[in-house]
């Protein structure tokens, strides 16, 4: 795909209906929103259904391993903070086999967005339970139902002190674009938890499931979102009423300030200065 | 020849490593050349650990066992040690830590008792000063007089003031002074010639020294035994030459972490020890995939599992070898002392771009841990060879990553330097790097990425000789038993045997000229860390072939030249 705008494959390996093309739509809307051009951009995904967006959408493209986006996309941004690096991924890649790093990308406060299609199953390999799956929940590997606590993304962010907590909803364009947006200018860590209904195997929370529920926090009079209790006890409801928006953000330092006397310019574009090599190795001379 | 061994016997935590460092320091500032090796066990207080140093007037690869000089800061050191020191040889003990059994070991010996912590208190100084004064005991055993050791006691504590310096001084002068009037004037080693700059590094120190000189920009690690010196080597000093060192979670999140900052353009490397290494066998199956290039580090310590976390084994190279699941182009190298691991990372790093491959260096614990003289590294011998690259320009908008070309290397573009996009994945794929089901296209592209493997064969470091060329005994080995061998070939040869050493730099691919060499009509024996014989079966495999013997060491211990000689069969080694 050309560098002019960001266009979006028609030709994908998802189902149709699926929550993703809603959220693909929505990137490319916030992307071009902004001004960006594909070459400036990088998305960085893992394995599974959301894993393979990138292949959908104009830019520069690095798809791994299953749950190691973050990593991966911690590595590419700081070699090149000039890329806008976008980590794409699913709630099993994410929070099942990326757990530990997703953790730690919070703690780092890399400067990048992360975006987690969260349809609450695995798709990929058949609709299997995600950590996201509803309690009770019948699926091929749960036959008498999930009887595991539910992961909570957003509370555990938030718990962490991530930067910027936001949810969005596969199925508002329009609101999930603007809070992509929103997380791209954040400086630091972004995570957008997205509600992904799978068509084929989640059959619980669906279209019409969210569609009664959500409800936007980014209208909510009086809501602060640097208040972190507030943005926590907001985290933990989910029954009738699912809130979305951004949750939390704050301004906190990026490990790309840590690094900022290394990072004059990015690295990418740093030539090697031969001589300091010469000044390290002159240290252990003896004699 | 001037040969001198040193051991000092401690419990961790005792300040072994500092008498050790002092000693080495300042024996190369008078002129010496050394190997010294550390032997520690996986604890931070107690146990018994030893620094051993072994002084030459001319260069030396590897250990002796015969000690001329024990110091004791312990009890262990006196019953476990003292047997292994040689009629006539020197020990020096702190009274103060023995008990009585040991204290009339000790004296039965040509012994001197020095409580080196009370000496340094009786001067005014802290406890902790008496490692200063067993450093100068030592030296009125090597040298006339104080003026090296002073200068490196200077050099070792001028970050910590003049008055610090001046104490270290001042205490072990003392230790000298005492050592002198116990033992009287006695024959002291020749001041070697003095031979100019040298430096005194481990491996753990060269190898991230070669990086550097390579240009690596990025490394991430996660801490492991013996590998964690590579990285606490960049965290402190790659700053200044701009490198971001990131500590990872775990060595998954690592070696991912330089993968992704190697696909943008630059170098990135990561280090680690077996469990390591295999957590980040996923990641190398990627960067084959991918074609992202990486350098990891692998220092072996003995498996399986935690087996011995500080000790030393070569029994990940069948490991190491095989990498990963799938088939996809690599290259594994093996360098056996501190010099050569300078200037193989480097190379390393031009393989892995040159080939848009992983490749893996292999250390092990004593090669990581163990100092030698080396000349100073000559930074015009590093070429820095980054491979085809294509500015934004030549790439044009319609830039493809994995285009197919006649040697299966498709150039690259770094992200955002061009109009082109830069599309790479582990999932087959096509020449633009989007995902692909067809078996076509698989076969393909499987087709190009292993035609780099025969480029990279095709051009796998020659075997490292020495000894005599028309040989009637062949010692074969790769990685830390370089020096081993080298110095059983010179016993040999000066016992009558006509014995040559063969060193595999690289050990996969392996070279073919090492074809040639198997063809000679010596007796050939592999020479290797490890049970199972994982150097023999690599070469078996490759060339059809069966050597003579072989001697296998896996009690998590080095080898040395006595250990090879040793183990020949009889009638080897008459004479």
């Amino acid at each position: 795909m050309a560098n002019s705008g960001f266009v979006v494959c028609k030709e994908t390996a998802w189902c149709p209906g699926c929550g993703n093309f809603g959220i693909v739509r929505a990137l490319a809307k916030a992307l071009d929103g902004l001004g960006l051009q594909p070459n400036e951009v990088l998305y960085v995904s893992g394995i599974g259904q959301a894993g393979k967006l990138p292949h959908y959408i104009s830019g520069n493209v690095l798809n791994t391993l299953h749950g190691r986006t973050l990593p991966t996309a911690t590595g590419a941004k700081l070699a090149n903070g000039d890329l806008t690096v976008i980590a794409v991924g699913g709630d099993g890649d994410g929070y099942a086999e990326g757990g530990n790093h997703f953790l730690h990308a919070i703690r780092r406060n890399v400067n990048i967005t992360y975006i987690v299609h969260d349809n609450q199953v695995f798709g990929l390999t058949k609709g299997q339970a995600s950590p996201r799956s509803d309690r009770g929940m019948v699926t091929g590997t749960t036959p008498l139902g999930v009887y595991n606590e539910p992961f909570n993304p957003l509370a555990t962010a938030i718990t962490l002190n991530a930067s910027f907590v936001a949810r969005s909803y596969a199925g508002d364009q329009e609101h999930l674009a603007r809070t992509i947006q929103a997380a791209i200018q954040h400086e630091g860590f972004a995570l957008i938890d997205v509600l992904q209904p799978c068509v084929t195997f989640n059959k619980i929370n669906t279209y019409q499931y969210f569609r009664e529920r959500v409800y936007d926090l980014d209208q909510e009079e009086g809501y602060d979102r640097t208040d972190r209790q507030a943005a926590w006890a907001r985290s933990w409801e989910w029954g009738d009423r699912i809130p979305i928006g951004i949750f939390y953000q704050i301004q906190r330092p990026t490990l790309d300030q840590h690094y900022a006397d290394i990072l004059i310019k990015p690295l990418v574009r740093q030539e090697l200065d031969k001589s300091v090599v010469e000044e390290i190795l002159d240290e252990f001379r003896i004699g | 020849m001037q040969n001198l061994n040193i051991k000092i016997g401690g419990q961790a935590g005792q300040g072994l490593v500092s008498i050790g460092t002092i000693l080495l320091r300042a024996a190369t500032q008078e002129g010496w050349y050394l190997f010294a090796h550390q032997d520690y066990e996986s604890r931070i207080r107690g146990g018994h650990n030893f620094f051993q140093i072994r002084l030459a007037d001319r260069p030396v690869a590897s250990w002796e066992n015969d000690i001329d000089v024990l110091v004791a800061l312990d009890e262990a050191t006196i019953t476990r040690e003292l047997e292994e020191v040689k009629p006539g040889g020197v020990v020096i003990y702190d009274p103060d830590v023995l008990g009585p059994d040991a204290q009339k070991l000790a004296e039965q010996s040509n012994s001197i008792g020095l409580p080196f912590a009370r000496m340094a208190e009786e001067l005014g100084q802290p406890k902790i000063m008496g490692n200063a004064v067993a450093a100068g005991a030592v030296w009125a055993l090597l040298s006339e007089d104080l003026t090296e050791l002073h200068e490196t006691l200077a050099l070792m504590f001028s970050d910590k003031g003049p008055a610090i310096v001046q104490g270290n001084q001042q205490v072990a002068s003392a230790g000298f002074a005492r050592v002198r009037e116990l033992l009287g004037e006695r024959p002291r080693p020749g001041k070697p010639a003095n031979p100019g700059p040298r430096l005194v590094l481990r491996g753990n120190d060269a190898l991230p020294l070669g990086a550097l000189a390579a240009g690596v920009k990025f490394m991430s690690a996660y801490p492991m035994t013996p590998s964690t010196g590579v990285t606490e080597f960049i965290s402190e000093h790659g700053r200044r030459a701009k490198v971001i060192m990131e500590q990872a979670e775990d060595e998954i999140a690592a070696i991912n972490m330089a993968i992704g900052a190697s696909y943008t353009g630059v170098r990135a490397m990561t280090a680690t020890s077996g469990g390591g290494f295999a957590l980040m066998t996923e990641a190398l199956s990627l960067a084959g995939s991918a074609e992202i290039p990486i350098v990891v580090v692998n220092a072996m310590r003995p498996g399986p599992s935690t087996g011995l976390p500080t000790r030393t084994e070569q029994g990940d190279l069948r490991y190491a070898v095989a990498m990963s699941f799938g088939d996809f182009p690599r290259a594994v190298l093996a360098p056996g002392d501190v010099e050569e691991a300078f200037y193989l990372m480097a190379h390393a790093f031009n393989l892995a771009e040159e080939y848009q491959m992983p490749v893996v260096v292999l250390s092990d614990q004593h090669l990581a841990d163990s100092y030698t003289t080396v000349p100073p590294f000559d930074l015009s011998r590093v070429e820095i060879k980054r491979g085809k690259v294509v500015s934004g320009e030549e790439a044009g908008p319609d830039y493809l990553r994995y285009r197919f070309t006649a040697d299966g290397i498709s150039p690259r573009l770094y992200p955002g330097f061009g109009q082109g996009l830069v599309v790479a994945a582990g999932d087959e794929h096509d020449e633009h790097g989007h995902l692909i089901e067809d078996a076509e296209t698989r076969q393909k592209m499987m087709e190009k990425r292993m035609a780099k493997q025969k480029l990279v064969e095709e051009n796998a470091l020659e075997p490292v000789l020495c000894g005599a060329e028309d040989a009637e005994l062949m010692l074969i080995g790769f990685g830390s038993t370089k020096g081993a061998i080298a110095e059983a070939v010179e016993m040999l040869n000066s016992r009558g045997i006509r014995a040559q050493g063969v060193h595999l730099p690289q050990v996969f691919p392996l070279p073919q000229g090492l074809e040639v060499l198997l063809q000679k009509p010596a007796r050939k024996f592999i020479v290797e860390g490890n049970y199972t014989g994982q150097l023999e079966e690599l070469i078996a495999s490759r060339f059809a072939w069966k050597p003579d013997g072989s001697i296998r060491r896996y009690d998590g211990r080095p080898m040395n030249a006595k250990y090879i000689v040793d183990r020949l069969p009889g009638g080897v080694c008459h004479g």
